[in-house]
């Protein structure tokens, strides 16, 4: 018997909650600050660094300013869910776990054609890129699957495994619907919800104010800002707080993004600037690690 | 000597499409290399390949390497053995170390003395001692541009490895490769066949694969079935697939089990150029579109599976469900497209760089749009259409279909014009302009269409040459050889009356002040004759051929290629081979005169009836050639050139040019400047 509901958006971050814990995950929860992916997490990209092990799993709120389409577009939002796995190191069976995954939350792999179609990622802006896949389901992409080989320009040793679903896309899948508006968040005793009822009046201002209102010279002046700010803290051996002046620089400059603020040429020189914050975040970071001696080594499976 | 076949199989996760093939194909070969390297004896070595597995099958494998006697040189029968016969400690040491006695030594006796000897008796290795090596000597060598790593191991390959196997008949090979131990057991597909089983002999590989694993191994035949399935359904639907051999090949890497579906999307779809439909369907999803059979896009696409679903309408509707949205975003752009003129658009292009130093694309654009107008008065064609495609050739780039699915520019411009109202032959010149995209494409159909390609192709041509970024080894960021050949192949094939120095002059004039290599030109028209000798060599023209035509550096493609038929032409006269050794004599001699030649021929100063006879010759054929040369009619001309054969033979059978009247050595070699002149005109003959 299911434990949960799948067929409710909850239900559904519930069950992939429920099946990583079993398998040793820390539940952990999603992060306070505006960012464009899972991946910036700091219990991934931080993690990810240095020998110590760690596996979590957790729903991310992401933003990306420049995919709102005022609620108007059923499958495109600038605020969504992705539901992140990390395993470090990434275990032998990770793909059949992946799979196993995928069964639980109701999908059955004898109907449904499912395959794992090369897709290489990078992260400019992290300085970080790996290896894998994005899983198909019927053709629809519902996952990424990475083994991460460089974070914040420091190889990975040992290789930490990403696994990121897509939460609206699949749950569409297994709702049967074809607008994220109609997909059930809920449907209990008081009432249903939807994540239209939910999220839409959020697209259609946050959209507006991406689009329109974003203040272009304020963000500038903020961008400047984050970026002394984490340069300070780095000095300042500080390498957790330096970080989240990273993540608001970089979010920051999705917004500028967004305004149509920011020309081709600069664009690159943006990104660099983010990056070179990353690396040294991660370079400060490995360096506090080492000197507490590294203590979640005590963890590592022998 | 024993044989057996010998599987290599790597179980692995799935591995990129698009370099299967190729890590496939050069595994086999590294192997292959390995085997020959180590003496092994074996019939040939076939590769298999699948998403998660790289196999080889090595048939008839000898089991062992042949035993060799090893000869090894010891000291020098005189350093060996001290003045009193007794063996020095240089061979007692040599003696020992190949475990020996000196006197158990045998000799070597060569005419440059004696030297100690032993030969040993090498057993062959066996293959399975040999084979481990080997294969992980050929996988080490394989082409993987980004190899990984994962868990906490240090292995490093293109995909994590999960097994290996190495049979060599039935008897399992121990080894580790890749930091997997060989084993028996083989994975078969994900969800259709059995997780695992155990291989009892190499050949029941393919076999064990195929019913039990639910895996075609073997590659080409798995692209074949695909093929197959595909056109069938295709046929069902009363239409033609596209098939695109790359697209094909990358489908192939995709599956282990193919099973072949086909979908359907909403004829309102179909309102959008095909190009966008088909663009979105084959590179996003991999879905093979479905023509009917005068080439319309129907509203079907063929896509296929990985596996035999307990309920196939699922699969179907699921990816309806994925291209639905994908053909509403293209409707959707070109919806939105059509609401702003080209046009309009050009303004934008100034904030798209097309290379830091020479500007924006913007300004390319009006470059283009100049030199496109310049070509079109020589070439007869409308200047003013040449002068407006060439003005709004780029600006598809700024719309969102161009933006989301960059491979459509050029055609999407054309749809865009005629919307717009452009001219019908602007429009056509903004999708032609980019012809011809590969060797042996089409060209451009019309004139104008010619001038604003062979705008855009100058135009980068020496922008790039003109800041120095000539392209060095297979670095040629800007694809400036596929430019080149096409620019030639235009003015060739359409039989343009173009100079290429004239071009690259207009073009270089375009930028301003903006090119910093003087030699801008020149180092253009070099680049453009290397094209031209690729590509005469490989239509299968001799080099020296193809050198005697570059010799004259004719700068009008059109001329270089009636000159190289011409002396094609020749060379299967028989009067070609005693020319050319004459022509060859005659730039010799000339070679060594010191001073100028005189062409001014003294008929008083005439001895010999053979000089007579010669200078006679010459000067009717003079007045003969020059219409035809004028005409470039090179083909009648060396036709009658042929007929100089018999006199300069016999005028250098006859006649002593160096003679020792000053007056008349003068005279003589001022006949044969002029004779060699004569064949000059076309080609430089003396090469052949």
């Amino acid at each position: 018997m299911q434990k949960f509901d799948t067929k409710t958006f909850q239900g559904l971050i519930l069950a992939l909650q429920d099946f990583w814990a079993r398998q040793g995950c820390a539940i952990v929860q999603p992060l306070d600050m505006e960012v464009g992916a899972g991946t910036f997490h700091p219990q991934t990209f931080l993690r990810s660094i240095g020998p110590e092990p760690m596996s979590s799993a957790y729903v991310q709120p992401c933003r990306r300013p420049t995919d709102g389409r005022y609620g108007e577009n059923p499958n495109r939002l600038q605020h969504y869910y992705q539901f992140q796995v990390v395993l470090k190191p990434s275990p032998k069976n990770i793909q059949e776990l992946y799979l196993k995954s995928l069964e639980e939350i109701g999908v059955d792999t004898s109907i449904h054609d499912i395959r794992f179609v090369e897709d290489n990622w990078e992260s400019p802006t992290l300085g970080a890129w790996g290896l894998g896949w994005e899983i198909w389901l019927n053709g629809m992409e519902v996952s990424q699957f990475t083994y991460f080989q460089q974070v914040g320009g420091l190889e990975c040793s040992p290789v930490t495994g990403e696994i990121t679903y897509g939460l609206e896309r699949l749950a569409m899948y297994v709702q049967g619907v074809d607008s994220i508006y109609d997909l059930v968040w809920t449907d209990g005793p008081m009432g249903r919800v939807t994540y239209g009822d939910i999220f839409h009046q959020n697209e259609v201002e946050q959209s507006t104010y991406n689009f329109e209102h974003a203040d272009v010279d304020a963000l500038f002046g903020q961008f400047d800002q984050c970026e002394q700010d984490s340069q300070k803290l780095i000095e300042a051996g500080l390498a957790l707080p330096a970080y989240e002046q990273v993540m608001k620089a970089s979010h920051v400059f999705n917004l500028l993004d967004a305004r149509h603020a920011i020309s081709v040429t600069e664009r690159q020189r943006y990104i660099l600037r983010v990056r070179t914050l990353s690396k040294a975040v991660a370079e400060a970071y490995y360096a506090k690690r080492e000197s507490l001696g590294f203590p979640l080594c005590k963890n590592l499976v022998k | 000597m024993s044989q057996e076949n010998l599987l290599i199989e790597l179980g692995t996760e799935e591995l990129p499409p698009k370099s299967l093939r190729k890590l496939a194909e050069s595994f086999a070969s590294n192997v292959e290399a390995e085997l020959n390297k180590a003496e092994l004896s074996f019939d040939n070595v076939r590769w298999l390949a699948s998403p998660r597995r790289l196999a080889l099958i090595i048939s008839n494998l000898s089991a062992t390497q042949a035993d060799k006697v090893v000869e090894k040189r010891g000291p020098a029968v005189n350093v060996a053995f001290d003045s009193e016969g007794q063996a020095t400690k240089a061979a007692q040491g040599w003696a020992r170390s190949n475990g020996i006695t000196v006197e158990q030594a045998e000799r070597l006796v060569t005419d440059k003395g004696e030297w100690l000897l032993f030969k040993s008796e090498v057993k062959g290795q066996s293959v399975a001692q040999l084979v481990p090596a080997i294969a992980a000597g050929a996988l080490a060598k394989l082409p993987i541009p980004k190899p990984m790593r994962w868990g906490s191991a240090t292995t490093q390959f293109i995909r994590p490895v999960h097994t290996v196997t190495m049979l060599f008949g039935a008897q399992l090979i121990q080894g580790e490769l890749l930091g997997v131990e060989s084993d028996r057991v083989i994975r078969g597909h994900r969800f259709l066949g059995e997780a695992e089983m155990v291989l009892n002999h190499a050949d029941q590989y393919e076999t064990l694969l195929d019913d039990s694993g639910k895996v075609i191994a073997d590659y080409e035949r798995r692209k074949a079935i695909i093929r197959d399935q595909v056109e069938a359904l295709a046929a069902h639907e009363n239409g033609v697939a596209a098939i695109d051999e790359e697209l094909l090949e990358e489908v192939t890497s995709l599956v282990e089990w193919p099973v072949t579906l086909i979908g359907s999307f909403e004829d309102k779809f179909l309102e959008v150029p095909s190009e966008a439909l088909m663009y979105t369907m084959k590179d996003n999803q991999k879905y093979f579109p479905v023509l009917d059979k005068s080439g319309n896009l129907l509203p079907r696409f063929i896509f296929v599976s990985n596996i035999v679903s307990r309920d196939p309408a699922q699969v179907i509707s699921g990816n309806e469900k994925v291209i639905r949205p994908r053909l509403a975003d293209a409707e959707f752009f070109f919806e939105t497209d059509k609401k702003k003129t080209l046009a309009s658009r050009l303004e934008s292009l100034s904030s798209v760089l097309f290379q830091k130093q020479l500007g924006t694309l913007k300004e390319k654009s009006e470059r283009i749009s100049n030199v496109a107008e310049d070509i079109a008065l020589q070439i007869k064609a409308d200047t003013k259409h040449a002068q407006r495609a060439g003005l709004l050739s780029k600006t598809d780039l700024m719309t969102e279909m161009v933006m989301e699915f960059p491979d459509v520019q050029g055609v999407m411009g054309m749809y865009y014009a005629k919307h717009d109202g452009e001219d019908h032959e602007v429009a056509v010149a903004l999708n032609e302009q980019y012809l011809p995209r590969f060797a042996g494409d089409k060209l451009p159909t019309s004139l104008v269409a010619c001038a604003v390609s062979l705008a855009d192709k100058l135009d980068t041509l020496v922008g790039i040459f003109g800041i120095g970024q000539a392209p060095k080894g297979d670095k040629d960021p800007f694809a400036l050889r596929r430019a080149a050949i096409g620019l030639l192949r235009i003015i060739t094939d359409k039989n343009l009356d173009l100079d290429i120095v004239e071009l690259a002059e207009i073009a270089k004039a375009q930028y301003g002040g903006k090119l910093t290599n003087t030699n801008v030109v020149n180092d253009v028209v070099d680049f453009l004759f290397a094209r031209f000798r690729a590509t005469y060599q490989a239509n299968g023209f001799s080099v020296e051929l193809i050198q005697s035509v570059l010799d004259r550096r004719p700068t009008k493609p059109v001329d270089f290629e009636k000159r190289i038929q011409a002396v094609a032409k020749f060379q299967e006269l028989p009067e070609a081979a005693p020319i050319a050794a004459a022509n060859k004599r005659i730039s010799n001699i000339l070679a060594k005169v010191k001073g100028d030649i005189n062409t001014d021929v003294d008929a008083s100063l005439l001895e010999e009836d053979a000089e007579k006879a010669l200078a006679e010759i010459l000067g009717s054929l003079e007045s003969k050639l020059s219409p035809l040369f004028a005409v470039g009619d090179y083909e009648a001309a060396l036709f009658e050139l042929a007929s100089l054969q018999a006199p300069v033979d016999v005028f250098f059978d006859n006649v002593m040019v160096m003679a020792e009247n000053e007056a008349v050595k003068q005279n003589r070699l001022a006949i044969l400047n002029r004779l060699r002149n004569l064949f000059l005109q076309v080609a430089d003959v003396s090469v052949l």
